[in-house]
């Protein structure tokens, strides 16, 4: 049981994978979950949802709109199970909709303008860049502020990524989705996410060049 | 390959994504070239500290999730079961019932018509229509759509044998001649007509669907095209917007996605701005291309990507 409060510590794709992997087919628990097994289903949510929340979490930076995509992500899911063919991995299938979901949300966002400096959470208003883990909580107070000032840069940085650098330097950086798997989510050619990559690494190193 | 190129591909490189070729190039280069050893220093400085910039997920908000994801689930089965269970009930009793039920089914329907129109008074909305000396008009085919010079709209139409109605826009039974003349697939130069005298009344929500539909299915290019043109108003209305991206996407006719691209160019919203994006991976036409880049360019948003 993890500690309420705890931050998870979320495998990578691929560890999710391997994970499903050993305890189960995968193939199998699908064409499970499509003839209506509810425990299959649930099997599978258990598999991806860590992943698709910290997309969600990591996209958005509010634990309101992760929910959303979270939910909506797997209800689309199991409304749309009975036509996967096995085409494509089920995780590329699932990251698809899951990224589409919030590249929506982020257009939509950009089109605004404006995002709150904070969130409304069950505990209260909560500064966004305080959700971040830091890496010395306490202790020496010159480092604490340094760190909230390369948080402050990190989140300023990722806001000036577009939309879809911001998704992709996320699936490659944060996920750990190689170019290829985040071509075929994104419905793309490995060489678009490439290039797409590329810009974003680019303008992350300029904007945080006074901390490099 | 010189420290220019080499600094572009460092950070490629250091999430492992480059070709064997380039892979080894890179590393030739660094191996003698100092400065470029600091730059990839840097990089790797810079990918350790964005370790700083993920967002925590905390255990509470994916129980949360969970429990919202059960019960909708919960919510969506209980939805699917009574869709299931009425397919079921029609198919069993209605398309296909036993043989003994049809005979005694057909019978109950003869009963109900008989005695139905007995007991409705002749001046219901049912039977009131077939009891007026005058009834609207039934259409069998639009054969002319015009104005007169005292500005009465005139439609000609088949019901049995041809007849004529003059009235104005107000006049109901023109309205809907004219609507019922837009959709008519024998004539377009009717259909093309009835756009043109419809387009002055787009506040009638019926007129708009009627456009959008024509806009979206009709088989002739100079129907869509006078569709389009009329609802150049609604172009911010999200309805009337996904009916151009779909032009925009999937019309044959150049002419069509030329002016639905016009269109949707000056909206400066971010799902017309995904659909220039998509647009630029699969349409041929230069001037189709550079309008919707000019479009994204003064969008801000990128392009070549996706």
């Amino acid at each position: 049981m993890t500690e309420p409060g705890a931050t998870l510590a979320i495998e990578s794709g691929a560890c999710a994978s391997a994970r499903l992997d050993a305890c189960m087919d995968e193939a199998a628990t699908i064409r499970a979950a499509q003839s209506g097994d509810p425990e299959a289903f649930e099997r599978l949510v258990r598999c991806y949802d860590q992943q698709v929340l910290r997309l969600a979490m990591n996209l958005l930076r509010n634990a309101d709109d992760a929910r959303d995509i979270y939910q909506e992500t797997f209800l689309r899911v199991y409304r749309n199970l009975g036509s996967f063919r096995f085409d494509c991995n089920f995780s590329t299938w699932l990251y698809r909709i899951a990224t589409n979901l919030c590249l929506d949300q982020l257009r939509k966002r950009k089109v605004r303008r404006t995002e709150p400096a904070t969130v409304d959470t069950e505990e209260g208003e909560l500064n966004r860049l305080e959700t971040v883990p830091e890496a010395r909580p306490a202790g020496d107070p010159q480092r604490a502020v340094l760190n909230r000032e390369l948080r402050s840069g990190i989140e300023q940085a990722l806001n000036g990524l577009t939309p879809r650098e911001r998704l992709v330097f996320e699936l490659r950086h944060y996920q750990g989705m190689r170019l290829r798997e985040i071509g075929e989510a994104l419905g793309s050619s490995e060489e678009a996410a490439k290039n797409c990559l590329f810009r974003a690494t680019q303008k992350m190193r300029q904007a945080l060049g006074d901390f490099l | 390959m010189n420290c220019k190129d080499v600094r572009e591909l460092i950070p490629l490189y250091l999430y492992g994504e480059l070709s064997f070729d380039q892979e080894e190039l890179v590393e030739q280069h660094l191996a003698g070239c100092a400065e470029c050893g600091a730059e990839r220093a840097r990089c790797e400085k810079l990918t350790s500290l964005l370790a700083q910039g993920e967002a925590g997920v905390s255990a509470e908000l994916l129980a949360r999730c969970r429990r919202d994801l059960a019960a909708a689930i919960e919510k969506e089965r209980g939805r699917r079961g009574f869709g299931i269970a009425l397919r079921a009930f029609w198919s069993r009793w209605v398309v296909s019932p036993p043989m003994w039920v049809r005979p005694a089914g057909a019978l109950a329907m003869l009963a109900l018509g008989f005695f139905g129109a007995r007991l409705l008074p002749e001046d219901s909305p049912v039977l009131g229509p077939l009891a007026r000396s005058s009834p609207p008009p039934v259409v069998g085919k639009v054969r002319l759509v015009d104005t007169t010079g005292s500005g009465e709209v005139r439609v000609q139409y088949d019901e049995i044998r041809p007849r004529e109605l003059r009235g104005s826009f107000q006049d109901e039974r023109i309205r809907r001649l004219l609507l019922a003349a837009a959709s008519d697939p024998t004539d377009p130069g009717v259909r093309v007509e009835s756009i043109d005298l419809l387009k002055e009344r787009t506040a009638d929500a019926e007129v708009r669907r009627a456009l959008l539909d024509a806009l979206r299915t009709d088989e002739n290019a100079a129907v869509r095209l006078k569709a389009l043109e009329a609802l150049r108003p609604f172009a911010q209305d999200a309805e009337t917007r996904k009916s151009l991206a779909q032009v925009l996407l999937t019309d044959k006719h150049a002419g069509v996605r030329i002016a639905a691209v016009e269109l949707l160019a000056n909206v400066r919203e971010p799902d017309v701005a995904g659909v220039l994006q998509q647009l630029l991976h699969q349409e041929e036409d230069q001037y189709i291309r550079q309008r919707s880049l000019k479009a994204l360019a003064e969008m801000k948003a990128s392009y070549g990507t996706f």
